[in-house]
């Protein structure tokens, strides 16, 4: 080795070397950069090149450059997953965020007692995992003799029939899948809109009343523009966790996407193309179709929150 | 006033009574017969007949015990790990200045936006060919460091005061025994918050499982019990055991931190 | 500073700590029992499970210093893991049961690639195939080369509750064709509280049956798709009037699962009069409906046309033994002596009411024997008697997505019967079935291998 360039370096940074603190950062974040580089990185750009692949599990590939993704776009049960995806998101964000913080906003009177025990109440369905909620409620959506029908059909007074069926109509699988969640992770954002609500100014509202608004202009006026970065948070979170929903489904449907497809999500279209079929190559295209839509979505939302900012303020 | 008072409490009672009620249902059918399953909605009159005959069938049909075994192991080592090496990675970016840093952060906010699912099928190739396909090295290390957690500490770690660093430093504390002894223990709501959040996140975790694991003794709970809903079709009453068992220990943790989880979790999000 | 010996992420992460060193020994300290055994065997039935149990000890003595470990593993679970398996070089079983409905997924690819023994030599050499049922090597059949061994034949009958059928003056032996017995169902189907028949109309289970006793299908012997020809449309435009919820003609309904307490609950409310019984089902049926033992009976199903065939299939198991185990010889031994010894798969058949495709074994006393569950019929009779009669259905990789896009047009069907009548009804059927099978052709298509 050059004697001149080996002596270089230390000497264009005296020192560094014995300040630990000069090189500690990178000590600490090395077993993140080296699972990411293995796990991360190299997979990321590996599914890149996979998509361009018919392959038959991991030793088969054959190179047919973007035919999965031309065969994706014509593909009916890919666009009965999309569409199944997007309309569960959207149900459920739409009940979800409302429910979380009606909670949230009985939870905050101050004068409300027992409040620990409400916010475990409401908080303890989200303990559960996707599997064991699929598991439970495929048996309390039982025709005739679930729980949910007999509650449903006595206080319509048979208005809605004990025997509907709600896993094995393609009509009500969906509605059946948003109600789920809406009782698995109502608790969960509500947590996060107590916090937030917890943080509005207090002095706001003392203002407002003395401007005269009654407590519903005072929501509007202070407590909805004081939420609405924690609001944003929450709505792009639950969006995305939406959208990759899978095992909700494949559980309350006994491991199957249901009657006429009803509960065909993406992932789980990609799980059975890549690990049913071994067609990983399949399976990572609709891996790079998903990303693509929850970047685009989540931009979208994004913007128009922070559009409204403005006109809100 | 009276009267919104009541109603309030009417509402939060009924949506407790709402929430809570799949419990109480999934407690009582796994103390029913399988022939009084559906004959009682609930509990049946002066509770008769109640057995814990569905505990025996799981333990004795299927050995349940050791997927509760691989479970606590996969969420425990699993958290372990990911608290430490995230933590860590947390300290490095909230304390330190440093060329690069800002590569860092840009490089995890980009994984931040590329879902899981997308990489499945080559990690599960890569890990094929690692031949760590049906391990539990193979489950837990890809997950090692969790770039959420990464930020969560980052967040609060922006709270502990650079001058009780820089104290620490000139009393010779090496940079390892300043975050393990001093930086750490002063942000344990937030390591009780991610402490749930992780174990609730491996304990529940179905899709990566399902695809590395393949022998029976190494299923964990999510797994097994989606196997065996497609063996004891007519055993409602054991798979309701099952599940219950399953989520047990999710909920004790929580009774355990729930304080810490509701600082930790909202102390971050609320700044926004 | 003086250094704290604590562990600085508190209390929980500590226990959290100790909980994973603790199992993590546990778990190393109970390795999985080491694969001694000289042939591993993989079942997705739990009635084929309880009953093998009995059937190892017996060969392990005939063999002496051989091990078998049986092993009970969920269908959904099985086909993909062995899939995954065989196509990742993973450790696989030595034999293998598969469902009839998984087994095509195993044949795509070349021949020399799939992952089963080529059988088609050894059954001819020994004479086995003139022993058993023809038509059940067919499910199991790629490319004229035989990878699996049949179980089962799987007759279908009908399952009947007597005592309603006596109630209402109804002598069944004038049921002959399905006109006989549509009539009879639309005196005894009240909507809401009773159905004449379990059928359904969002999944095709009973529609299969019936497609396959008019000799429709799937795939036909030479892989070619033809759930959209003559006999499927003629089939589903017959079928949705009877289960379309304002027909007129309506005799049919479901509940949530064909299985279990809910089916129990179902019988025991009256709530059907008859199921579409093949032989496997009616086991369950006595076991988890006891309480309505000798009101059933059985009846062969109606012809479709006047002297037509009295039965179809549903359901199947098959057994392969795969290229990767070392004995394969003693797993063909061991194949033979579960599925072709006379006496065991009578006993067998007292166990699990499954007919053996093996001809012989139908004239052992259990087959014979009338049970008094069945008004005292003698059930292994009636099924023998209909065995010869069981259609052929045929195999192809792309079975699963055929069935699934069947379903699709069945309940496109009924969602158009139920808006619009006959109107148009024909023409609907015809397109609707020919657009989802061109789908599952365009899938075939893709395939490169």
């Amino acid at each position: 080795m050059a004697p001149v360039a080996k002596a270089a370096p230390p000497r264009s940074r005296p020192g560094f070397f014995n300040r630990p603190q000069n090189w500690a950062p990178y000590v600490f974040l090395s077993p993140y950069l080296i699972l990411f580089l293995i796990f991360g990185a190299y997979p990321i750009i590996k599914s890149v090149s996979l998509s361009l692949y018919a392959t038959n599990g991991p030793k088969d590939a054959v190179f047919i450059g973007f035919g999965n993704y031309r065969f994706l776009m014509g593909d009916a049960d890919f666009r009965t997953a999309v569409w199944n995806t997007l309309v569960y998101t959207f149900w459920s964000v739409v009940l979800q965020l409302p429910a979380s913080l009606g909670l949230a906003l009985l939870l905050n009177q101050k004068w409300v007692r027992a409040r620990e025990f409400f916010r475990l109440a409401f908080f303890s369905s989200n303990l559960l995992g996707q599997v064991f909620v699929g598991v439970l409620f495929s048996v309390l959506y039982q025709p005739q003799y679930g729980l949910f029908n007999k509650f449903l059909s006595g206080i319509t007074n048979g208005g809605i029939p004990i025997d509907t069926k709600w896993l094995n109509d393609p009509n009500l699988v969906m509605p059946a899948l948003v109600l789920t969640s809406l009782w698995m992770y109502a608790g969960f954002n509500m947590i996060y809109f107590l916090a937030a609500l917890q943080a509005v100014d207090q002095d706001l509202y003392e203002a407002a009343q003395v401007d005269g608004a009654n407590s519903v202009q005072q929501f509007f006026a202070v407590t909805l523009p004081g939420i609405r970065p924690v609001a944003t948070f929450v709505l792009v979170t639950s969006t995305l966790g939406a959208l990759q929903l899978f095992e909700l489904p494949y559980l309350l449907l006994g491991n199957s996407a249901g009657p006429n497809n009803a509960g065909l999500t993406i992932v789980m279209y990609l799980f059975n193309n890549g690990f049913q079929s071994g067609d990983l190559g399949y399976a990572s295209a609709i891996g790079w179709t998903l990303a693509l839509g929850m970047l685009v979505i989540s931009l979208i939302q994004v913007r128009l929150t922070g559009a409204a900012k403005g006109s809100a303020a | 006033m009276t009267i919104t008072r009541g109603l309030v409490y009417a509402l939060l009672l009924l949506f407790a009574v709402m929430a809570l009620t799949p419990f109480v249902w999934l407690i009582a059918a796994t103390l029913k017969s399988s022939g009084d399953i559906f004959t009682y909605t609930f509990f049946p009159p002066l509770f008769k007949g109640l057995t814990l005959s569905n505990y025996r069938d799981l333990f004795t049909q299927e050995p349940f015990f050791r997927y509760i075994l691989n479970s606590v192991f996969v969420a425990c080592a699993g958290v372990t790990i990911q608290l430490f090496l995230s933590s860590l990675a947390g300290y490095a970016l909230a304390k330190y200045s440093f060329p690069g840093k800002k590569a860092f952060y840009l490089l995890m906010l980009g994984t931040l936006m590329i879902p899981g699912q997308v990489t499945l099928a080559p990690s599960y190739e890569l890990l094929y060919k690692m031949g760590l396909v049906d391990t539990f090295t193979g489950l837990l290390i890809p997950g090692a460091v969790s770039v959420f957690g990464i930020f969560l500490f980052e967040r609060a770690l922006q709270q502990v005061p650079d001058e009780l660093i820089h104290a620490a430093r000139i009393d010779g504390c090496s940079e390892f025994r300043i975050y393990w002894n001093i930086v750490m223990p002063m942000v344990r709501p937030m390591v009780g918050a991610f402490c749930l959040l992780s174990f609730m996140g491996l304990w529940n975790s179905f899709l990566w499982p399902q695809v590395l694991l393949h022998s029976k003794e190494r299923y964990t709970l999510p797994i097994a019990l989606s196997q065996m809903v497609g063996i004891y079709t007519q055993q409602y009453g054991m798979l309701m055991a099952g599940t219950l068992v399953a989520v047990l220990p999710v909920i004790a943790l929580f009774f355990l931190l729930q304080k810490e989880f509701v600082a930790g979790l909202t102390s971050g999000a609320v700044k926004g | 500073m003086k250094a704290r010996p604590s562990y600085p992420f508190g209390p929980a992460a500590l226990v959290l700590m100790v909980l994973a060193i603790i199992s993590g020994i546990a778990i190393a300290l109970t390795p999985p029992p080491k694969k001694n055994a000289t042939l591993t065997f993989w079942t997705f039935a739990k009635p084929h499970y309880e009953s093998y149990l009995k059937a190892v000890p017996a060969f392990e003595k005939a063999h002496p210093g051989v091990t078998v470990d049986l092993q009970l593993v969920a269908n959904n679970g099985l086909a993909q893991r062995l899939q995954a398996a065989f196509q990742a070089d993973l450790d696989v079983p030595d034999i293998c049961e598969i469902e009839i409905s998984s087994a095509g997924s195993f044949f795509r690819g070349p021949v020399k690639n799939i992952g089963f023994v080529d059988l088609t030599d050894r059954l001819k050499s020994e004479g086995l195939l003139d022993r058993m049922v023809e038509s059940r090597f067919s499910p199991y059949t790629s490319r004229g080369r035989i990878f699996g061994l049949p179980h089962d034949v799987h007759p279908v009958m009908f399952a009947y509750r007597r005592d309603i059928m006596e109630k209402a003056g109804i002598d069944v032996n004038s049921i002959k064709t399905w006109d006989d017995f549509i009539r009879v169902g639309q005196k005894l189907t009240i909507p809401q509280k009773r159905y004449m028949l379990e059928m359904s109309s969002t999944g095709t289970d009973q529609l299969e049956a019936f497609l396959f006793q008019r000799d429709g299908g799937y795939f036909d012997a030479q892989g070619n798709l033809i759930f959209d020809n003559d006999v499927a449309a003629k089939t589903l435009q017959w079928y949705v009037p009877l289960v379309a919820k304002n027909s007129k003609t309506r005799i049919g309904n479901t509940l949530a699962s064909s299985y279990g307490s809910v089916i129990a609950q179902g019988m025991l409310n009256d709530y059907f009069v008859c199921l579409v019984a093949p032989d496997w089902r009616t086991k369950g049926m006595e076991m988890d409906i006891a309480g309505i033992g000798g009101k059933m009976a059985l009846m062969p199903l109606p012809a479709a046309v006047p002297g037509g065939r009295r039965t179809s299939t549903w359901g199947g198991t098959m057994l392969g033994i795969t290229k990767h185990g070392q004995h394969q010889d003693l797993a063909w031994e061991f194949a033979k002596h579960l599925y072709l010894n006379d006496k065991d798969l009578a006993a067998r058949f007292e166990g699990t009411n499954i007919l053996p495709p093996v001809r012989s074994a139908w004239q052992e006393a259990p087959f014979k024997e009338r049970r008094p569950y069945w008004s005292g019929q003698a059930l292994g009779e009636k099924y023998a008697a209909l065995a010869p009669d069981v259609p052929a259905q045929y195999s192809s990789p792309f079975i699963s997505q055929a069935k699934s896009k069947l379903g699709e047009a069945l309940i496109a069907s009924v969602q158009y019967y139920e808006r619009n009548g006959e109107n148009g009804f024909d023409a609907f059927v015809r397109k609707t079935l020919k657009d989802r099978a061109n789908e599952v052709r365009r899938q075939i298509a893709r395939n490169p291998y």
